[in-house]
C-alpha cells in the first residue's frame, strides 16, 4: 500500500468542490454540498458520518448513479485526468464497472434472485467484453474462489437466497472486481452482517486490496470498521468533509469539534456505566412518582424474572391435508425451527442483563417472551413468582410490570395516533391514571425522557429517529414497570443519538430502580450498559456471568470467537 | 398552508387535472342532487302535475306547464331533467348507503379475522372467497329477487353483494399491519384485543379501503340502475337512473332517443368521474405506484 501521509503526484480520483444537490418542495436539498479530497492508486479512503451526511451520495456521485431529480450543480471528478462529470450515460456505462465499480449495503437488493450467480457474473463480464459460455463460467468459478467461496464449481450454479448473507456480500464483491477495476466504492459493505462475519469480510478485502493493488472508499458510519481498514479518513456533515487525514491522525488526535463528539459518543472509549460525553445534550426532568405499589416488592439484587426451561419452535402452519397426514403418522411436521432451545435465566431486581447473540440466536424470540408478546412453546415465565402470562388455549399477558422498547422506533409507533394518546393510552386502560390527569401525567413523562411536554399532540412523523425512541421510552415507563425488555434499542439509530439514548437508559434505569433486558448484537453497547451478560448461540446461551468477567477472560470458544470480531479503535496516544 | 398529510395529498391530487376535473363534477352533482326540489322546474313524483299531452316531447319543448324541457319529457309527460336529478339523487343515495354499509361490516369482518386467524379466519375468508367467485351482479340479483322490489330489499342485496370486496381488502391490510412492531408494542402493554384492533389495526389499513370505497360506489351505483332495469330493484313510484333508462328503452327503435339515452350519459358520466377520482386516490395511496 501506499505511504498513507504523502499524496502521489497523479491521483486516480480527483473530486474538487462537488455538489450534488436534490430539488424538493422545500428549496434544495444539498445532500453533497463542496466536497474536495483525492485518492492515490491502491489508497483507501474510509468516508465516515452520520445518516444524512452526504456520504453515500459522494460515492453515488463518482459512479454516475444519481436518480433524477437530483443532480450535480457544480465540481469535477477526474479519473486518472479525464473528467467524468458531465459525460454522456453511454460513456459513463463503459466505466462503470469496469474501471469503478461498487458494493452495496444489502446483497440481497443487489443480486437479481431468480438468476444463478453464474449467469449474473456472466452477465457483468459481457458488460465489458466477450466470452464463450465455457470461457465465462471459468471466470465466474475463478471469480468465486477470489473471495474464498468454498467449491466454487457447485456454487456457481446456486441461486442467491441458497447462500447466507455473509456469502451473498462475497458474491457481491466478487462481481464488483471482475474487471480488476482501478477504484471499488463500498457503501456500508458490512452493517448487515453479523460481527464475526463483518471481521471476515473485513479481513478479506484487505487481503485483497492490497494483492491487486485496487483503491478503495470504504462508506461507513462505524469509525472502528473504518479504522481498521483505511489508509486515511474522512469525516463528512451535513455534506461536507469537515476533517481529512491518515486514519490513525484523525482518530486518536482529531482536529475537527465534530469528529471529537462522533469519537466521544462512543460507549467502547468510556469507562462502563459512566455517561456518554456528548451524549447528555438534553437537561432532563425527574419521572412523576410511582403510584402503583412497591411494598411487595423484593429487594434489589434479589432474583425477580426467572426465565424456567423455555422453549420455542416454531412450526410452518400444515393445510388440511398434511395435518390428517401427520395425525395419522403419513407425513412429518414441515420446518421445524427450535428458535430457543431450552433457556434458563434470572433477572435482579435492579439489574441490567446483556442478552447477546448474532442473527438467529433467538435472543430476540426469548425477549418477546420474557415481555409476553410471544407465547413460550413449554417452560415458564414468572415476575416475582407471579406469570407474566396465563394458561390456557389462548394465552395472554396478566402483567404491566414488564413493558418492552423495540429496535426501530419509526415501526414501533402509530403513525395515527397523537403521541400524546399513545402514551397515556396503556395507563388510561389500565387505570393507572385518571383521564383527568392524563394530560399532566404523559407531559411529566415526556420531560422525563428530554421531550417539550407540549409536543404531546404532535404525530409520530413530526419527529427524528431518536425523538421517536424517547417516545417509545415514555410509553414503556408510563406503564410504571419494574423490568423493560430493550429489543437493539440503539441499532438504528445514528452514534451521537445513540449516546444520548444510551444516557437516558443509564439515568432513568438509576432513578426508578429498573431491571433491563437489554438485546444486542453491539458488544460495546452491552460492555457498557450491562452489570451481567449472556451470551446466545443457536436458540441456547452459552456462557452467562458478570459483564467484567466475560470481556476480560470469555471461556466459550463462541464467546472468544465473538469477542476477537469486534472492529478496535485505535486508542488515543497519551 | 401547514404540511399535514391532508395537505399534501390534496395538493399532489390537484396536480393530476383530469382527476381534479371529475373530482368537481362529482361534487357538483351530488351538491345539485342534495337539493334537488330547489333546483328543478318540475317534482317528477307529483302526478299531479304531470300532463300526459306532455309525454315524448323532444328536447327544447316548451310544455303546459310554461318552461322548457331542455332534454324533453318522458312516456308520462314527466320532465326528464329533473328525473334525472331526482333519479341521481336515489341513486346515490342507494350507493353510499349500501357502500358505506358494506364498508363497516366489511372491515371489521376483514381485520377480526386477520386478528384472529386460526379457523375463524379460515372459515371466514373461505366464504368471502367463495363470493367473490360470483359475479357481484348475479349475487344481487338473486337476493333483490328472493326479497322482492323495494328501497331496503335493494340495499340488502348491494351490500351482500358488496362487503366481500371490503373483508377481502381490510384483511389483506390488517395482515400486513398485524405484523409490525406498533401492533406488538400495543400487545406488550398488554391492550385487549378490540381496542388493538379498533384504535390500531383498522385505522392504519384505512387507506386502501376509502380506495375499494370510491371505485365500489360506483359500481354500487350502476348495479342499482341495472337492478332497476331489470325490474327487481326500486319500485316504479322512486325511479332511479336505471328505471328511467328502462322506461324509454322501449320507444328508443321509434326515434324518441332522448328518454333513454340522457339518463344512461347522466349516469355513464357519473360512474367515469367517480372512477377517475377513485383511480387517482388509488395511485396516490398504493406507495407501490409511486416513484
Amino acid at each position: 500500500m501506499t505511504d498513507p501521509v504523502t499524496t502521489p503526484a497523479t491521483p486516480l480520483l480527483e473530486v474538487t468542490n462537488l455538489k450534488t444537490w436534490f430539488p424538493s418542495g422545500r428549496g434544495e436539498v444539498k445532500a453533497v454540498d463542496g466536497v474536495s479530497f483525492s485518492i492515490a492508486p491502491g489508497e483507501v479512503l474510509g468516508l465516515v458520518g452520520e445518516s444524512g451526511s452526504g456520504k453515500s451520495i459522494t460515492g453515488f456521485s463518482i459512479i454516475g448513479l444519481i436518480d433524477e431529480p437530483g443532480r450535480i450543480v457544480e465540481g469535477s471528478i477526474k479519473l486518472e485526468g479525464r473528467e467524468l462529470v458531465g459525460l454522456p450515460s453511454h460513456e459513463l456505462r463503459a466505466i462503470r464497472g469496469k474501471t469503478i465499480s461498487m458494493v452495496f449495503q444489502d446483497p440481497m437488493m443487489t443480486l437479481n434472485p431468480v438468476l444463478s450467480i453464474g449467469t449474473q457474473i456472466k452477465l457483468a463480464l459481457e458488460a465489458h467484453e466477450t466470452f464463450s459460455s465455457a470461457e465465462a463460467r471459468e471466470r465466474a468459478i475463478k471469480a468465486l474462489r477470489q473471495v474464498r467461496i468454498s467449491d466454487p464449481e457447485r456454487k456457481v450454479d446456486f441461486f442467491p437466497h441458497q447462500f447466507s448473507g455473509g456469502m451473498r456480500q462475497r458474491v457481491a464483491i466478487a462481481i464488483a472486481l471482475l474487471h480488476r477495476p482501478k477504484l471499488i466504492i463500498c457503501d456500508e459493505p458490512t452493517t448487515a452482517l453479523d460481527v464475526s462475519i463483518q471481521a471476515e469480510i473485513l479481513a478479506e478485502m484487505k487481503e485483497l486490496v492490497s494483492e491487486l493493488g485496487t483503491a478503495l472508499i470504504w462508506i461507513s458510519h462505524d469509525l472502528a470498521i473504518v479504522s481498521s481498514i483505511a489508509d486515511r479518513v474522512a469525516v463528512m456533515k451535513s455534506g461536507n468533509i469537515v476533517e481529512i487525514g491518515p486514519a490513525l491522525g484523525v482518530l486518536t488526535k482529531p482536529q475537527h469539534d465534530y469528529t471529537r463528539a462522533l469519537l466521544d459518543a462512543l460507549p467502547s472509549r468510556a469507562k462502563p456505566g459512566e455517561l456518554l460525553l456528548r451524549g447528555s445534550g438534553i437537561a432532563d426532568a425527574a419521572p412523576p412518582p410511582r403510584k402503583s405499589a412497591t411494598a411487595n416488592l423484593p429487594h434489589l439484587g434479589s432474583p425477580y424474572l426467572v426465565i424456567d426451561d423455555v422453549v420455542k419452535r416454531f412450526e410452518k402452519p400444515a393445510g388440511l391435508f398434511r395435518n390428517l397426514a401427520i395425525k395419522s403418522g403419513l407425513s412429518q411436521p414441515l420446518n421445524v425451527v427450535h428458535a430457543v432451545a431450552g433457556v434458563s435465566l434470572t433477572v435482579k431486581r435492579g439489574e441490567v442483563l446483556g442478552l447477546v447473540g448474532e442473527s438467529g440466536s433467538g435472543k430476540s424470540t426469548l425477549g418477546r417472551m420474557a415481555a409476553g408478546i410471544t407465547v413460550p412453546t413449554s417452560g415458564t415465565i414468572g415476575l416475582n413468582g407471579q406469570p407474566v402470562m396465563s394458561t390456557g388455549r389462548a394465552p395472554k399477558k396478566i402483567t404491566t410490570r414488564i413493558q418492552t422498547i423495540f429496535q426501530d422506533p419509526f415501526a414501533s409507533l402509530n403513525g395515527r395516533m397523537r403521541i400524546g394518546d399513545i402514551i397515556a393510552e396503556g395507563p388510561l386502560a389500565h387505570r393507572l391514571v385518571s383521564r383527568a390527569e392524563a394530560a399532566v401525567y404523559v407531559g411529566q413523562w415526556l420531560a422525563a425522557v428530554g421531550l417539550d411536554p407540549s409536543f404531546s399532540n404532535r404525530f409520530p412523523h413530526q419527529f427524528s429517529g431518536g425523538q421517536r425512541q424517547r417516545i417509545a421510552i415514555a410509553r414503556a415507563l408510563a406503564m410504571q414497570p419494574d423490568v423493560i425488555v430493550c429489543d437493539e434499542p440503539v441499532a438504528s439509530l445514528d452514534v451521537s443519538i445513540q449516546a444520548q439514548i444510551i444516557n437516558l437508559l443509564i439515568r432513568l434505569r438509576a432513578e426508578l430502580d429498573l431491571s433491563l433486558v437489554f438485546i444486542s448484537h453491539d458488544l460495546s453497547v452491552v460492555r457498557h450498559l450491562c452489570d451481567r451478560v449472556a451470551i446466545m448461540y443457536q436458540g441456547r446461551i452459552v456462557e452467562e456471568g458478570e459483564a467484567a468477567a466475560i470481556y476480560a477472560d470469555p471461556q466459550h470458544a463462541y464467546t472468544q470467537r465473538l469477542l476477537a470480531a469486534v472492529p478496535v479503535l485505535p486508542q488515543a496516544a497519551e | 398552508m401547514r404540511d399535514t398529510p391532508l395537505s399534501r395529498f390534496l395538493n399532489e391530487f390537484r396536480r393530476n387535472k383530469v382527476a381534479t376535473g371529475a373530482a368537481v363534477f362529482v361534487f357538483v352533482i351530488v351538491f345539485i342532487a342534495l337539493i334537488a326540489p330547489l333546483v328543478t322546474p318540475q317534482d317528477p313524483y307529483d302526478l299531479a302535475h304531470l300532463v300526459l299531452r306532455d309525454a315524448r316531447r323532444p328536447p327544447g319543448y316548451v310544455g303546459t306547464g310554461g318552461y322548457t324541457h331542455w332534454l324533453g319529457t318522458d312516456s308520462q309527460g314527466r320532465d326528464l331533467l329533473s328525473a334525472i336529478i331526482y333519479g341521481l339523487r336515489i341513486s346515490l343515495q342507494m350507493g353510499i348507503i349500501a357502500s358505506g354499509t358494506a364498508f363497516v361490516i366489511g372491515a371489521v369482518v376483514g381485520c377480526a379475522a386477520a386478528y384472529i386467524g386460526g379457523r375463524f379466519e379460515s372459515l371466514v375468508m373461505r366464504i368471502v372467497d367463495l363470493q367473490l367467485s360470483f359475479p357481484a351482479i348475479l349475487l344481487a340479483f338473486v337476493i333483490a329477487a328472493i326479497l322482492g322490489q323495494g328501497r331496503y330489499q335493494l340495499i340488502l342485496a348491494l351490500i351482500f353483494a358488496q362487503y366481500a370486496y371490503f373483508a377481502r381488502t381490510a384483511h389483506g391490510a390488517a395482515a400486513a399491519e398485524r405484523q409490525k412492531d406498533y401492533v406488538e408494542a400495543a400487545l406488550s402493554i398488554p391492550l385487549s384485543p378490540w381496542r388493538v384492533v379498533l384504535r390500531h389495526i383498522l385505522p392504519n389499513s384505512l387507506p386502501p379501503l376509502i380506495v375499494v370505497a370510491t371505485v365500489q360506489i360506483a359500481s354500487a351505483i350502476s348495479l342499482e340502475a341495472t337492478l332497476s332495469f331489470l325490474g327487481v330493484g326500486l319500485p316504479p313510484t322512486e325511479p332511479s337512473l336505471g328505471m328511467l333508462i328502462a322506461n324509454g328503452f322501449q320507444y328508443l327503435l321509434s326515434g324518441r332517443y332522448w328518454i333513454s339515452i340522457y339518463p344512461g350519459l347522466a349516469l355513464i358520466i357519473f360512474i367515469v368521474s367517480l372512477n377517475l377520482v377513485g383511480d387517482q386516490i388509488r395511485d396516490q395511496l398504493n406507495p407501490r405506484l409511486r416513484r
